[in-house]
């Protein structure tokens, strides 16, 4: 299937109408009216969830009946490859990240991509991600005594 | 004369070498940000203010804006010599930098933009000087529903202002304005759109949002163009630069009505982007060469650099005095302000002259720094375009992720970085403004409670806004701005289909 330019501005005026109905009904939780003290908790994003629905839904309405990017496509395939070809690695740096900490992750991250994707030697590869990943060590940890994210790796090298 | 005292004493802050390091290290830092792609100066910002925490509020804002006026230069630089916006308003430097540059001339070309820029930063360090106390002082008048009433100014500007459809710049306010109020009620104390999630207790915060929507979003956006470095040669002849110099005078006129236009689109919600592109639209209609205009014509370098720039720098004004800014990056600083316990508005002027007179001298020492700096080091910044994208791009997203760690040490805050990412990817394809949703985010906790205070004022009645002739002027031309663009496009449109059949 091809995706349209079309139907990217319905999915994404149909998702932000979602958002807007969403901060509505959890408004509607919270008391949207008045009470002695003024409005209750929901009052003010009762109200901009609502407005956000309904523009929401009017951006899509508008799209679909103007038919906008009907002939335009989203993106090119060959394009779709490069930014899967970038995502991929990104997300799964998220992930990587998350269980083994920033240092390992980032150091990961960067030797995979000039590895398979920068054409480097693996050695070379190994020696940016590493390098990388140290010099972030010393700006954030070091010298501004920010800590980054830490997993299981660190304490073997008596950093925590 | 009291505002050129204060400046005097101001002086005297930003003069310490300390501060002078700062803007040196901050005009670099800048320089990085702006030349890179994905890293531009809303996001610069972003990622600077976890580390700003510990250090003094003059020096941390110091090093912030002399950030930003690096990420503007940064931005020209690659614009010149690349044909690659390193930021949305070097954009229409791209029009006649380019050809110019690749014309054998780029010393010539950077030195033009360079100086202009230079100018049009001093016309609105100038302009600030000038009307920042008096701006404070007619704010101070101000009560919850005269807040408001701006803040709703500053969001239907954008809306009716915006080169963007107003029912996605409308969305991307309201948006804002919804993920502001999630996590704790700072009024009531209540927990607010959670749902159940413990990560969303604290809120969500808009650096992590700027940081996944420029960041992540921008280098997306750059992944799908793909990156073709065809630049031309960085180097810079000392004796090309002065004879530049020379030749700055003779585009006086367009240099002071860019300037103009640049004051005025940063005071108002224009920004600079805005700003640079009406600066060049209106250099090429004025001009009796307007036809070569894109083929590296001087003016076309002049005008959206000189604009650009004094837009950036006005663009402070109204954050400081008001606590409403124009710009993105505006919008981001204000919020690091806000992080350091300072209230941006009137008050500040009063409570912390100290700050906000050495920020406004500082801006006179760090644009005449940036711009001897941007001159010297060009070759250099230049040469970082040059690294293989595998190898650079993996760094710009590392960075974006450590930064969005740091602001408060939560996993959950990669996930959000990444969904923003995408996000921003969307809204950029699909041409729904972004900048609205970072003021909103910043301004939505001040814009409700200034709405609750004139609610219980009132009792309930919206009428609160409209019962002394200072608020209701506001709020109607708040109103107006919204609805009178509406009404002259259905005109138009309406004009056009009845002349539609007598033209068959």
């Amino acid at each position: 299937m091809v995706i349209r330019r079309f139907h990217m501005e319905l999915f994404v005026a149909g998702l932000t109408a979602l958002a807007g109905a969403v901060t509505t009904f959890g408004s509607l939780e919270l008391g949207v009216g008045w009470t002695e003290s003024g409005p209750e908790p929901g009052y003010f994003p009762f109200y901009i969830g609502l407005l956000l629905a309904v523009l929401g839904l009017y951006n899509g309405a508008h799209a679909a009946i103007a038919k906008r990017g009907d002939a335009e496509l989203f993106v090119e395939k060959r394009h779709a490859i490069r930014l899967a070809r970038f995502g991929g690695p990104m997300a799964a740096f998220v992930v990587v990240t998350i269980l083994l900490g920033l240092y390992v992750g980032t150091a990961l991250y960067l030797f995979y991509v000039a590895w398979r994707q920068g054409g480097y030697r693996p050695l070379l590869s190994a020696l940016i991600g590493v390098g990388f990943s140290l010099a972030l060590f010393a700006v954030f940890e070091l010298t501004f005594k920010v800590p980054l994210l830490k997993g299981p790796l660190e304490p073997l090298f008596g950093i925590y | 004369m009291g505002n050129f005292g204060l400046l005097l004493d101001g002086f005297q802050i930003a003069l310490t070498p300390t501060h002078i390091a700062i803007m040196v290290i901050g005009v670099l830092l800048g320089l990085v940000v702006g030349v890179l792609p994905g890293l531009g100066a809303p996001n610069g910002v972003s990622l600077l203010i976890p580390l700003t925490f510990s250090m003094d509020p003059v020096s941390a804002i110091i090093l912030l804006a002399s950030m930003y006026w690096g990420a503007l230069f940064g931005g020209s630089t690659t614009s010149i010599l690349f044909n690659i916006p390193g930021e949305p308003s070097s954009v229409a430097t791209t029009f006649d930098g380019y050809p110019m540059a690749r014309g054998g001339q780029a010393t010539r070309a950077l030195t033009l933009a360079f100086m202009s820029a230079g100018t049009g930063a001093l016309v609105g360090v100038i302009v600030i000087t000038l009307l920042s106390s008096w701006a404070a002082d007619f704010a101070l008048r101000f009560g919850a529903p005269e807040y408001f009433a701006v803040y709703f100014l500053a969001f239907c500007a954008f809306i009716g202002m915006g080169s963007a459809w107003p029912g996605k710049t409308a969305v991307s306010l309201l948006l804002g304005l919804a993920l502001s109020s999630v996590g704790m009620d700072t009024i009531t104390g209540s927990l607010r759109l959670t749902f159940g999630l413990s990560e969303l207790i604290g809120g969500i915060s808009f650096l992590v949002v700027v940081i996944g929507l420029f960041g992540i979003g921008e280098i997306l956006m750059t992944v799908q163009h793909g990156l073709k470095f065809r630049g031309v040669s960085s180097r810079v002849d000392l004796r090309d630069v002065f004879r530049t110099i020379a030749e700055l005078p003779r585009y006086y006129l367009t240099l002071v009505r860019s300037c103009l236009v640049g004051a005025w689109m940063g005071i108002t919600p224009g920004g600079p982007t805005a700003a640079s592109f009406m600066s060049y639209g209106i250099a090429r209609q004025w001009s009796r060469k307007g036809k070569v205009f894109g083929t590296g014509r001087p003016e076309g370098i002049v005008a959206p650099e000189a604009a650009d720039h004094s837009a950036g720098t006005c663009a402070m004004l109204p954050m400081l005095a008001l606590g409403v800014p124009s710009s993105a990056t505006a919008a981001v600083m204000m919020g690091g302000l806000m992080i350091w316990g300072l209230t941006p508005g009137p008050m500040l002027f009063t409570t912390k002259p100290d700050f906000v007179w050495g920020l406004i001298a500082s801006m006179y020492v760090a644009n005449i720094v940036a711009v001897i700096l941007v001159l010297a080091t060009v070759p250099m910044f230049a040469a970082l375009l040059r690294i293989p994208f595998a190898i650079i791009g993996p760094m710009i997203v590392a960075v974006c992720f450590v930064g969005a760690y740091t602001v408060s040490s939560a996993t959950f805050d990669l996930w959000l970085v990444l969904a923003f990412g995408i996000v921003g990817y969307l809204f950029n394809k699909l041409d729904y403004p972004i900048a609205p949703l970072v003021l909103a985010m910043v301004l939505g906790h001040k814009a409700e409670n200034a709405f609750h205070q004139s609610m219980i004022l009132s009792d309930g009645s919206v009428l609160v806004f409209w019962s002394n002739p200072l608020v209701g002027t506001i709020m109607t031309l708040a109103l107006a701005l919204v609805i009178l663009p509406q009404l002259v496009r259905l005109a138009s449109r309406w004009k056009r289909d009845q002349a539609e059949p007598l033209g068959d």
